[in-house]
């Protein structure tokens, strides 16, 4: 266990941005901290690092078990990159590196030769050797972002702590250094945990990824445990587009509109109200009904642009407009106009109780 | 202007000519007649009855004296004020307290108030007749004595630097900090190597200003001083004493150094905006370095 959370609330004023959160984190692991704004990701991060202190009652921060919770964050030997890199501005690339290493009290500095080996190292890390007189304001945005992790990592943390690594970016470029980040952290194996709001961007890089809610961790899991299982409605949504059918569920069954669908896991629940929720590449369209497993839809909009058709349909019973998304291929087949009336069959329903709020 | 002209004119969205030169003349006008002539009048007064002259007024004991003080007295407060003027943005800029606001309007008090006022509180106070005045003139003199035309100086030059600071630590946040702080600087390293570089400029502008001010403050300084010759007169207070005592040329003699400060003030002032805003200004130019795509480590 190389980073744990405990108990830890934080308020501002009368905001709880923390409620009682607690989160373990593996040594090597890479774990993405995922929310919409708000949600206290950036207080748990800064927290961790030791910007911010936690309201006081019982709560912990521990490094390989250690508790920092107290030690100030200049102690705490964690690495932290800034949404906004925060580089300093009057020093170079090489200064801005160097600087964890020349501010050590002299007994535990590295002589100057050592601290030029250990920057040219970083620097050819990064990918950025030959600009490392240059100043921040003479850099792109995803070369700043570069030296901002080279400088974390230079004084060699126990934990690197990253703060929107991309969010200041243009998608090509977060793309690359995304993929440039899990490439690094498969090679120097250090504990790191990146805050997000991106689904997409976590999903892709993280061996975990936590969910936030209003201060609260709302789920933390492999990807694809998170994908595939969401724990509440709101991780459901958060994770992708959705379509929500308003129906009843009675003893196994789920009854959206005149279909009925055999749902085992609601057995013995009687008559209660549920939402359906659907992902729009589960819903699949037919030219036939296929009996009480379908129901009828008219077509209002199809997008056939990129590699996926997305289109868009109405319930014939009144039941509100969804979207579907299909492949081109099968898209092409079917030759669906707008105004057509056609059946659709839902896959993979997940069903909550009616009192869920996203 | 023939058709072709006409089409090869630069289309011109501003006013026509003769108004732009109408502007640019009262602008130049108004220069010359309120700020050009006077100053040029001041060395020309100053030196009417020749460099002999001139220069023994400034050799005068009694000037030489009031140049010591002023200098003293710049000498005591500006260093002050630059301490105050730092923590006081610091504070404001960095953290978040209560009062913050009441600070911030206390610190422009010396602006909104007149000068004479600022050396009234201080009689008020440490005067013969004032609070602790009894006191204070059993132990140490105050009033008409050099320690009260200091106070009155620093009060009135107090919101100079900090007021410059501010904006500008604002501007830069905080996050600068705390990357050196998480990066494992002391406070003081945090401030000597991240907070002072990157204020410097703002710091040496504020100095000039309150410097200046300082060296010429008249209101607050004359209610305080006394006007004792030798003992608490400053330069711009000699002038005056010169001035009534039917020594015109003296007193314009002795107004020329000030001038002649206002005039360095002016140079400073300018160059160091022009290297301000050269930094600040540094063009973006990103480097194509990495041809090789960037997830090839």
């Amino acid at each position: 266990m190389s980073v744990e959370v405990r108990n830890v609330t934080k308020t501002f004023g009368s905001f709880t941005a923390l409620n009682s959160v607690n989160l373990k984190i593996e040594s090597g692991e890479l774990v993405a901290l995922l929310g919409p704004s708000g949600s206290g990701k950036t207080t748990l991060l800064r927290t961790i690092a030791g910007l911010e202190f936690p309201d006081p009652g019982g709560a912990q921060v521990l490094f390989y078990g250690e508790d920092v919770t107290q030690i100030p964050a200049s102690e705490r030997k964690a690495g932290f990159a800034f949404q906004h890199y925060a580089l300093f501005r009057h020093m170079s690339v090489f200064e801005n590196i160097a600087f964890g290493l020349r501010v050590r009290p002299k007994t535990t500095r590295p002589p100057e030769a050592k601290i030029r080996v250990r920057v040219g190292e970083l620097l050819k890390l990064i990918q950025l050797e030959p600009l490392a007189k240059r100043y921040p304001s003479q850099l792109s945005g995803g070369q700043r972002q570069r030296v901002a992790l080279a400088r974390a990592l230079a004084v060699e943390p126990k934990v690197l702590l990253l703060d929107e690594p991309f969010g200041a970016l243009d998608a090509k470029v977060r793309k690359d250094l995304r993929r440039w980040l899990r490439k690094l952290h498969d090679e120097i194996h250090i504990t790191t945990l990146f805050v997000t709001h991106d689904q997409e961007e976590a999903l892709e890089v993280a061996d975990r990824v936590a969910i936030l809610r209003d201060g609260k961790i709302e789920q933390i899991g492999t990807p694809e445990e998170i994908y595939d299982h969401p724990a509440s409605p709101f991780v459901y949504d958060f994770l992708g587009n959705v379509n929500l059918f308003s129906g009843r569920v009675h003893d196994g069954k789920v009854v959206i509109g005149e279909s009925h669908f055999a749902m085992p896991e609601t057995a013995g629940e009687t008559d209660s109200d549920a939402v359906a929720f659907v992902r729009p590449h589960d819903i699949r369209i037919t030219r036939e009904s296929g009996g009480q497993k379908t129901f009828p839809a008219r077509v209002v909009r199809c997008n056939a642009a990129g590699p996926m058709a997305n289109l868009e349909l109405e319930r014939l019973d009144g039941g509100g407009p969804f979207t579907v998304q299909l492949a081109k291929e099968e898209f092409q087949q079917l030759q669906l106009k707008a105004g057509e009336e056609i059946f659709v069959e839902l896959k993979n329903v997940k069903i909550f109780p009616d009192d869920f709020s996203i | 202007m023939t058709a072709a002209e006409k089409i090869n004119a630069p289309h011109r969205m501003s006013e026509p000519p003769f108004v732009r030169r109408l502007l640019i003349g009262i602008s130049l006008a108004f220069m010359a007649l309120f700020l050009v002539v006077p100053l040029a009048s001041v060395f020309a007064e100053a030196l009417k009855q020749g460099f002999g002259f001139y220069f023994q007024t400034l050799r005068d004991p009694m000037t030489v004296s009031a140049i010591k003080l002023t200098l003293i007295v710049a000498g005591i407060s500006v260093p002050l004020n630059c301490i105050f003027g730092v923590a006081a943005a610091w504070a404001i800029a960095k953290f978040d307290f209560r009062g913050k606001n009441i600070l911030l309007t206390l610190i422009d008090l010396p602006f909104s108030i007149s000068p004479v006022i600022s050396g009234m509180i201080y009689v008020l106070i440490f005067g013969a007749q004032g609070w602790f005045g009894s006191w204070f003139s059993d132990n140490m003199k105050i009033i008409f004595a050099v320690p009260g035309i200091v106070l009155a100086t620093i009060f009135v030059t107090f919101p100079f630097v900090a007021r410059e600071l501010i904006p500008l630590m604002q501007a830069q946040g905080r996050t600068e900090e705390e990357a050196a702080r998480v990066l494992g600087a002391s406070g003081w390293q945090t401030f000597w190597r991240v907070t002072i570089p990157n204020i410097k400029w703002g710091l040496i502008y504020g100095v000039i200003l309150c410097n200046a001010r300082a060296m010429g403050e008249f209101g607050a300084v004359s209610v305080v001083s006394g006007h004792i010759q030798g003992q608490t007169n400053t330069i711009p207070l000699h002038v005056q004493i010169l001035y009534e005592s039917n020594n015109s040329t003296g007193a314009f003699a002795v107004a020329s150094l000030l001038t002649f400060l206002a005039l360095v003030t002016l140079a400073l002032k300018t160059w160091v905006e022009y290297r301000n805003n050269e930094l600040r200004g540094t063009a973006f130019t990103p480097v194509p370095v990495a041809k090789k795509p960037v997830n090839n480590l």
